[in-house]
């Protein structure tokens, strides 16, 4: 929450840092690659929390001694004047408040990796989608033109003598057409499901590691959902 | 009551920032360590949004009336936390303590009257709304996962059977807490009109690094119980209007237009429906085969798949805005919106400009109850 910083003057807010954003240069130009910009916003952003809470840490503390100072003159302090028993709370208070802030931080890690993990694998699904189609439109085009080519060639053979075998040619022009264009592409399915199958025995063998390693896990001790 | 003097002693509180909410649990934890179970283990959030609530309602400490509706929800919302009457006067000791410790010297016998009485005021308005509340709703609901299917790379719909019964108006949200994300609630549209055998259809995208989207999705086995909170939002039909209706949805912003368009099927008027269901890509168009089905029985509803960035796709491509504003003339339509924040800006700054009323566009507003 931004409103939890400002102060009297308009100040620069953590919030701020880790949202900034920045227009991308032109085309051509040269410019800072983002993802090193944001990281180091991420760095910025952490130190100023640091810095500002203790900032505030340092300020309670002057605030106790003063306090302290002034109830020790006034009631001629005999017994510690530095600390006393009311600041046992505050101390309590304290050490809970960095026990939780150090809770939030492993928290706040934990989601921004898994945000990565995430993030990386969405990506990744659609690189290899946009690659599979464009793979595919390959595969078409490639058995398309190899399939023309076998089509011409079949009617650039010898010129035939008579109209009827104007239409055989062109019969078998068209057989040739179909023929290669169906080799190409069952080469190509061939070696896809090829692929794939070689995919499947890899997914069997890591699972088996998987549950094999599970279970080793599980003999040992099982602590799934516990605080 | 003085207003001026709250909101000053406010104002150099927010300087110390996040200090303050820190201080302040930690105070509470320390005198009742019971509390903390009600509370999530990273609490970022939580400090975040006491500090906003605190923020509006010393903002508008001076107007009653507004403020008044504010706190009941907010009396309402607590209590499926587990907040019960007596959290109110702990809550108070630490708060008191809290501002006490950071106002320094400029902290008064009178001061402290002036806190004390407003933090009354409010803790009244929220236990009595919190209390009247209690004959109509329970707390929570217990709900059971009859089913979780994977309807796209990234989107699961649930089915929910809540006891008890759950009314509800269709349009309307609950919050939802997994066992295996304690203590964090997240606001899901109810899918569907009400069945008879009560259940909900919850539609949920997986987010990247969402604590409960993921355990909905992922770690949620068939037959587990989750927690839902009472009804809410104000996305619904009027029943009384009778103009025909646009109904613009992006990804999961689909369910809450959904639950309408099914509403509308049992007791079909006048009103035709124009409903544009929108993605990124066409494999994320998940559930077409029930709302195609949904079409063809009903000649008063328009279905229209779009998506946005994929050029192949069979059907309407383009940006919603430009997709919506090319179909048609909308000014004399009742408008819903949901889906991505930003898709539903653009969509309705775009309706605006070419003639429907403000008014007339309805969104999903939760306003200040976050769950």
């Amino acid at each position: 929450m931004t409103i939890a910083w400002q102060d009297e003057q308009k100040r620069l807010t953590p919030d701020e840092v880790q949202s900034a954003s920045f227009p991308l240069s032109r085309l051509g130009r040269r410019g800072y690659d983002e993802e090193h910009v944001r990281a180091f916003l991420r760095e910025v952003e952490r130190e100023l929390v640091t810095l500002l809470n203790e900032k505030v840490s340092l300020w309670n503390e002057v605030e106790r001694l003063r306090r302290r100072i002034i109830a020790g003159m006034k009631t001629s302090g005999d017994d510690g004047v530095l600390f006393g028993r009311e600041d046992a709370h505050v101390h309590a208070v304290r050490i809970l408040s960095n026990a939780q802030l150090t809770a939030d931080r492993y928290v706040a890690d934990a989601q921004a990796y898994s945000h990565r993990l995430t993030e990386e694998a969405r990506s990744r699904r659609d690189e290899i989608l946009a690659a599979a189609q464009q793979h595919a439109d390959m595969v078409l085009a490639e058995a398309q033109s190899r399939a023309r080519e076998a089509a011409l060639a079949t009617l650039n053979a010898p010129a035939p003598a008579q109209p009827m075998e104007s239409d055989r040619s062109a019969l078998k022009a068209e057989l040739a057409y179909l023929r290669t264009f169906g080799e190409v592409y069952r080469t190509h399915l061939r070696a896809y499901t090829e692929g794939m199958l070689r995919s499947i025995a890899e997914w069997e063998r890591s699972e088996a590691g998987a549950i094999e390693q599970a279970s080793a896990d599980a003999a040992g001790s099982f602590s799934l959902g516990q605080p | 009551m003085d207003a001026r003097r709250l909101k000053d002693s406010f104002a150099k509180l927010t300087m110390h920032g996040d200090e303050v909410p820190l201080f302040f649990y930690s105070d509470l934890f320390i005198r009742h360590p019971e509390l903390r179970d009600l509370f999530p283990v990273s609490m970022k959030t939580q400090r975040d949004h006491l500090m906003a609530a605190l923020g509006k309602i010393i903002t508008e400490v001076d107007r009653a009336d507004e403020l008044s509706g504010f706190l009941q929800g907010l009396g309402r919302d607590h209590r499926k936390f587990g907040t019960v009457a007596e959290h109110y006067g702990s809550v108070k000791d630490s708060l008191i303590e809290t501002i006490a410790h950071f106002s320094g010297d400029a902290w008064t016998p009178e001061l402290a009257t002036e806190w004390m009485d407003a933090y009354s005021r409010i803790a009244d308005l929220m236990v009595k709304a919190a209390k009247d509340d209690e004959s109509t709703h329970p707390a929570f609901w217990q709900g059971t996962v009859l089913s979780c299917e994977r309807m796209a790379f990234d989107i699961s719909v649930l089915q929910v059977r809540p006891e008890p019964r759950l009314d509800f108006t269709p349009g309307q949200s609950v919050a939802i807490e997994s066992p295996a994300r304690p203590k964090l609630w997240r606001y899901y549209s109810i899918a569907n009109a009400p069945r008879a055998d009560g259940t909900l259809e919850f539609h949920v995208r997986l987010i990247d690094g969402g604590a409960v989207s993921m355990a909905l999705t992922q770690l949620q086995a068939v037959g587990g119980l989750l927690r839902l909170g009472p009804p809410v939002g104000v996305l619904t039909l009027d029943a009384s209007a009778r103009s025909d209706i646009l109904m613009v949805g992006g990804s999961t912003g689909l369910a809450p237009l959904k639950a309408m368009t099914e509403q509308l099927a049992k007791s079909p008027g006048a009103r035709k429906v124009q409903l544009f269901f929108c993605a990124r890509t066409a494999d994320s168009l998940y559930d077409l085969r029930s709302l195609e089905k949904l079409a063809a029985d009903h000649e008063w509803l328009t279905f229209v798949p779009v998506v946005t960035t994929e050029p192949r796709f069979d059907g309407e491509i383009g940006s919603v805005p430009d997709v919506v504003a090319r179909s048609g003339t909308w000014s004399g339509h009742d408008v819903y919106l949901a889906g991505p924040t930003e898709m539903v800006r653009e969509t309705s700054a775009r309706l605006i400009s070419t003639g429907t009323p403000r008014g007339r566009i309805h969104i999903e507003d939760f306003g200040w109850s976050e769950p």
